[in-house]
């Protein structure tokens, strides 16, 4: 009983903490969080990383240490990063999505149909623009200002941004 | 460094392509030839070493080195990657030539792993291809956007192929103990078995954009373009060794250029890459930043 209830306070504190290249979004929003365990002696947690060469992983790996160490009491506090299962871009939240968008970063899943691969400029990518809505957006490039980003412009308000890269 | 372990020199190989070649990219940094392509470099460069460092975790057990001591405390003779990996970046043409050569036989090599009987290798190479299909895309792209001309690009890219072909084959270079490993299952298909597959592909990819010539010996595309002063300009006749056409397919059927990156035989290029590569490491051991 205690257990289930010391599981759900450190979900609620790692959901205190933010991809700090992403403030606006936890890594539970984020679908980091792959797996909570806790009992007298320790709690462990294992996050999944978005992209092998993430450079702010590490951060992140502090920050939940920290975070998940104000519940823990006298518990030793073990968080590992594990590849399995792979993470991929289904894994983040309704809230998560919705954060992205308000943060300027269009969610490859504002798209109608199906995903697309477009390695080159090219018309017609059909991510919503997060700040006018329109989907007469290209994707310019494949990557971005960090591995987890692609490059879009926008042809109906004439804006540049940025979309995660779906995975 | 041991040799008695496969999985040690299969790791490695794989490692030290990805860490090599991921050095080359992030030298475009700064110098594409705009700026989205200066990003995109950058960032598979990125992508390549993180990818390498995942390799050497699952290594560090094996080889008693940490990720850091792999990367870049060895000697040189010491790196298993493929001398095509350390060649210099050259010009656009042959970056993309062997960014499309590597990323085309990389995908070929870690698909078949995804069915690796050592599950810590298959998890690992799974995470990894979400990432390298972007990178195959891209080289993908620019190989069919450079072949379609106009007629400078795509003679830049023929000789980018013609110097980067032949070289290329060697990336199926057998790790040592790969019978133990095909064994044990660690490796599911043997590197000559993946080559032909590579081969195949490669043949009909470049058959398709009209190319296949360079895979056979041949008097290079340029010789039909005559400079600006009307002279058709000299290049030495490409043989590429160990290969042949067999009943419409390219067959390898010996040993190929480039050989000897398994075992630690590099160049003079290597040579400069790894002072360059190693240097702060060298002068401050155990420096971390």
């Amino acid at each position: 009983m205690t257990t289930t209830t010391l599981e759900g306070q450190v979900r609620e504190v790692l959901a205190t903490v933010p991809d700090p290249e992403i403030p606006v979004c936890s890594i539970v929003d984020l679908g980091m969080v792959e797996r909570v365990a806790a009992d007298d002696d320790a709690i462990e947690v294992d996050l999944l990383p978005t992209f092998i060469g993430c450079p702010a992983k590490d951060i992140i790996g502090q920050e939940a240490e920290r975070a998940v160490r104000e519940v823990a009491a006298h518990r030793e506090v073990r968080i590992r990063f594990v590849l399995r299962p792979a993470w991929t871009t289904d894994r983040i939240t309704e809230a998560g999505k919705a954060a992205l968008r308000e943060f300027g970063i269009a969610p490859h899943w504002d798209r109608g149909s199906g995903p697309v691969v477009v390695p080159l400029m090219k018309p017609g990518s059909g991510v919503r623009c997060p700040y006018c809505g329109s989907t007469r957006t290209l994707q310019e490039s494949s990557f971005g200002a960090t591995p987890c980003r692609a490059q879009h412009f926008c042809s109906a308000c004439r804006n540049p941004f940025e979309g995660f890269k779906e995975k | 460094m041991p040799d008695e372990d496969g999985r040690l020199s299969l790791l490695l190989s794989l490692a030290d392509d990805e860490l090599i070649i991921g050095h080359r990219h992030s030298e475009w940094t700064g110098w594409a030839p705009h700026l989205e392509e200066d990003i995109a470099f950058s960032s598979i460069g990125q992508d390549e070493m993180a990818h390498a460092r995942l390799l050497y975790e699952l290594a560090e057990p094996l080889a008693g080195r940490t990720p850091d001591e792999l990367a870049l405390g060895r000697q040189p003779k010491e790196y298993r990657n493929a001398v095509i990996c350390e060649r210099p970046n050259g010009d656009w043409g042959y970056t993309i030539a062997r960014h499309y050569l590597y990323d085309t036989a990389d995908d070929v090599r870690t698909r078949a792993l995804e069915a690796s009987s050592w599950s810590d290798l298959a998890d690992a190479v799974k995470v990894i291809r979400l990432e390298e299909t972007y990178h195959l895309d891209h080289a993908r792209a620019w190989f069919t956007r450079l072949a379609q001309g106009p007629v400078t690009a795509r003679d830049r890219l023929t000789r980018g192929l013609e110097q980067a072909v032949a070289e290329s084959l060697a990336l199926f270079e057998a790790p040592a103990g790969e019978e133990a490993l095909l064994a044990d299952g660690v490796v599911a298909r043997s590197s000559e078995d993946l080559l032909a597959e590579w081969l195949g592909q490669l043949g009909s990819d470049l058959e398709a954009a009209s190319l296949d010539y360079v895979l056979a010996a041949h008097a290079p595309v340029g010789d039909l373009v005559p400079t600006s002063s009307g002279e058709a300009e000299e290049r030495p006749t490409l043989e590429v060794p160990g290969i042949e056409r067999r009943d419409g397919r390219w067959v390898h059927t010996g040993a190929f250029a480039g050989e000897g990156g398994r075992r630690g035989r590099h160049g003079e290029d290597f040579q400069a890459l790894w002072e360059e590569m190693t240097a702060l490491y060298r002068q401050v051991p155990g420096a971390s930043w």
